[in-house]
């Protein structure tokens, strides 16, 4: 157990080490934010625990963090992904504000908490959300369209897997404007952004302007040039 | 005092060319970064407004790149806003005018060029290029910001003409001065070019280029301009005209010829500023500056203000709003707008040079200005039932060029050299910088209310009634020097039955 326990602490040092370097600095947020929102840690039985277990993942609060890492010779520590899972079951939430934090979590599970209805725009940017547990009464965010599996079971709603929004043929309204395209960015959200070359506000800008290349020759054949005439013109005015 | 040089046949000496060219270049680069602002006005006008939406759809995300600048709601409120900082450049720029003019007759005109064309640089750097690389979008900056550089530029003009008039005498004025005041559509050429090769990095860098460009040439006129022969100790020729007209009892204003057919006369150098002597004058100082009411009491002057004034308006509305209107009304590109409106500029290039041309021959100008105006009016009735074919709308552009943007290179430089210098100052009164402010003033007053009731009228009648707008000015300028094209068509009949009743 002794051994577990201290591998464990190992691990939970060096996650912290790798998460300071990779910049992880929103899940220390999480950490004590979200995570501790309410209290005691991932229910057992709830589909967090179970994800959790079966992946070896760190538990922290009501946070699953799950430790993938993506190996490059050079960077091993700048390789490493963090994938983060949400169980705030139980909890005797009535009201949910601001999930903000745990923008890149996979699982977020929000089951039997009063909650009487959901603002859409709370899941603007969970561009990884797969699985979302909300209590029966609410429904999925962004429409039954948006998610791959609806499924209602007793108490809790299913939502899997988020379909892309760019894809769809019912959308037909979704036209971005010049120089972008759609990228989705939440279950029923999506943004324009500019594609290729194109920069700044509107997608208006295309490349970079060659300052060099323009204004050096101009600098020096406005020095030449000066030059040129004050010798040839006014090197002998008289004032008048 | 006589200078021992006086009495040579001046040569055109290099010093001409360099004095043409610099003059020609100053005004060149002037009217680029003017042209500037009017090509990129479908740029500013996205950049200052946030993106347009159906009411029923939401609002495109991420808001930095699609919604966040809102200095206008819409891209009407941006252009009534554009229309009204041209007015305000221009009224500020008539103001300068009538001002500048007086000083230029009176002080350094190096130093003013180039004070003026360094001081605008900069003005329109921190205008177009410092405010977006600083994100900070103010109404009020904008509006002082264009009322410095009215005044500013103000400055060049009479400078350049009171330069070009002291290198260049009256003989083949009409042809050198046509020819040169070319630079004002080269200027445009030159701008429409610049700013839709570098519109695609973005507006900022296309006032970049331009205000860098403007500066440099302050430089360069700084180091390298001689502003009158006699500093460098030469003399202008002697006057003798480019052929001796009958002076008419009734013709006020004998343009070709002036006093040479006088016995007696004598060229003397007088500070470098071509005089002539009547007779037994007695030598005298530096000649006076006229004063200002003087100047536009001076016959000619009003009408040809006035009527600049309406033709300005048109000239300027083309210059302002051309590629705005091809754009909003074609749909075509901007940078595409910009390239085809160069060729209204072609045409008022070649109009002015052929017309002074035509107008030396005749020895007479208000006629041909007649005749060229009622046929822009024609041309403008053309021009606003165009097709959407691009080359049919270039050639209609370049035929409306011809016939509006050739009188009024005439009245800006030829005319108004003309009139600076004419009989009743009798040589004694140094007047060109200042009757050139007074009728470039006078057309830019004109020039800047056209502007803003030019975008008013868009806004609420649309196109076509601009257009018609443009026609009843153009009849406007016709009805003001209608006295003066009397009077010389009658000088001409009388001329006529005079050689007729010799032979």
């Amino acid at each position: 157990m002794t051994a577990g326990h201290s591998q464990q602490n190992a691990a939970v040092v060096l996650l912290f080490i790798h998460l300071c370097f990779s910049g992880g600095y929103q899940l220390t947020e999480l950490q004590v934010g979200l995570c501790h929102l309410c209290n005691g840690t991932v229910q057992n039985g709830t589909a967090v625990s179970q994800f959790c277990s079966a992946s070896a993942g760190l538990i922290d609060g009501r946070c699953c963090l799950l430790r993938k890492e993506n190996i490059r010779d050079a960077d091993y520590i700048i390789g490493l992904y963090v994938s983060l899972s949400l169980d705030l079951s139980n909890c005797s939430l009535s009201r949910v504000e601001d999930l903000q934090d745990a923008f890149s979590a996979t699982t977020i599970d929000l089951s039997l908490n009063p909650i009487v209805n959901l603002d859409d725009s709370l899941f603007e940017g969970f561009i990884q959300l797969a699985n979302l547990i909300l209590p029966a009464n609410l429904v999925c965010p962004g429409g039954n369209a948006s998610w791959d599996k609806v499924k209602v079971k007793g108490e809790t709603h299913f939502c899997e897997g988020q379909k892309d929004i760019c894809n769809q043929t019912g959308y037909l309204s979704l036209n971005c404007p010049e120089n972008s395209l759609c990228v989705p960015y939440g279950p029923g959200f999506f943004q324009c952004s500019c594609v290729d070359a194109f920069r700044g506000y509107k997608c208006l800008r295309e490349g970079e302007f060659p300052i060099i290349q323009v204004f050096g020759p101009l600098a020096g054949s406005t020095v030449l040039v000066s030059i040129l005439l004050w010798l040839t013109q006014r090197r002998k005015a008289i004032s008048v | 005092m006589s200078s021992p040089c006086c009495g040579f046949l001046a040569q055109y000496t290099h010093h001409h060319l360099v004095a043409f060219l610099l003059t020609f270049f100053s005004y060149v680069l002037l009217h680029a970064s003017r042209k500037t602002f009017s090509n990129v006005k479908v740029s500013i006008s996205a950049q200052w407004t946030p993106s347009v939406q159906n009411a029923s759809s939401p609002a495109f995300s991420p808001g930095e790149t699609w919604e966040e600048n809102n200095l206008f709601a819409d891209s009407d409120g941006a252009t009534l806003f554009l229309g009204v900082l041209d007015t305000i450049f221009l009224f500020s720029y008539a103001v300068g005018l009538y001002m500048s003019g007086v000083i230029g007759d009176r002080m350094n005109l190096r130093y003013v060029l180039s004070f003026g064309l360094c001081g605008s640089a900069i003005v329109e750097f921190v205008f177009g290029t410092l405010t977006e690389w600083l994100q900070f979008y103010n109404i009020y900056l904008y509006c002082g910001l264009w009322v410095l550089n009215g005044l500013l530029q103000s400055a060049v003009w009479p400078c350049v003409v009171a330069v070009m008039g002291n290198w260049f005498g009256k003989s083949g004025r009409g042809f050198v001065f046509g020819l040169w005041s070319a630079c004002a559509s080269v200027g445009n050429i030159l701008g429409a070019f610049l700013a839709s090769s570098v519109l695609k990095y973005g507006y900022e860098y296309a006032f970049l280029v331009t205000s860098v460009l403007q500066f440099a040439g302050g430089v360069v006129v700084f180091f390298g301009l001689l502003t009158s022969p006699k500093e460098v100790g030469l003399c202008l020729e002697s006057e003798t005209g480019l052929r001796p007209v009958e002076k008419d009892a009734d013709s006020h204003r004998p343009l070709m010829s002036d006093e040479e057919d006088e016995e007696g006369s004598e060229e003397v150098c007088d500070g470098g500023y071509y005089t002539i002597r009547q007779g037994d004058e007695e030598p005298r100082e530096t000649p006076k500056a006229i004063g200002f009411c003087q100047a536009f009491c001076l016959p000619g002057v009003l009408p040809y203000s006035l009527a600049y004034a309406c033709l300005k308006l048109v000239n300027y509305s083309f210059f302002f709003w051309l590629p705005f209107y091809l754009s909003r009304n074609f749909g075509w590109k901007e940078a595409q707008a910009d390239r085809l409106s160069v060729w209204y500029d072609v045409g008022g290039i070649i109009g002015g040079t052929i017309q002074g041309l035509i107008s030396d021959f005749m020895g007479k100008r208000a006629p041909v200005l007649a005749v060229s105006l009622l046929l822009a009016m024609g041309a403008l009735v053309g021009y606003s039932h165009s097709p959407p074919d691009q080359v049919v709308n270039a050639a209609l552009l370049a035929t409306t060029g011809f016939f509006i943007g050739g009188p009024s290179n005439m009245i800006s430089s030829a005319i108004s050299a003309d009139l600076g210098r004419q009989e009743a100052l009798r040589g004694s009164q140094e007047a060109l910088a200042t009757v050139t402010g007074i009728v470039d003033g006078t057309g830019s007053i004109g020039a800047a209310a056209g502007q803003y009731l030019v975008s008013v009228i868009e806004s609420k009648l649309g196109w076509m009634f601009v257009f018609y707008f443009f026609i009843v000015m153009t009849g406007c300028s016709i009805v003001f020097i209608l006295p003066l094209i009397v009077t010389e068509i009658r000088a001409m009949w009388r001329e006529r039955r005079a050689r007729a009743q010799e032979l």
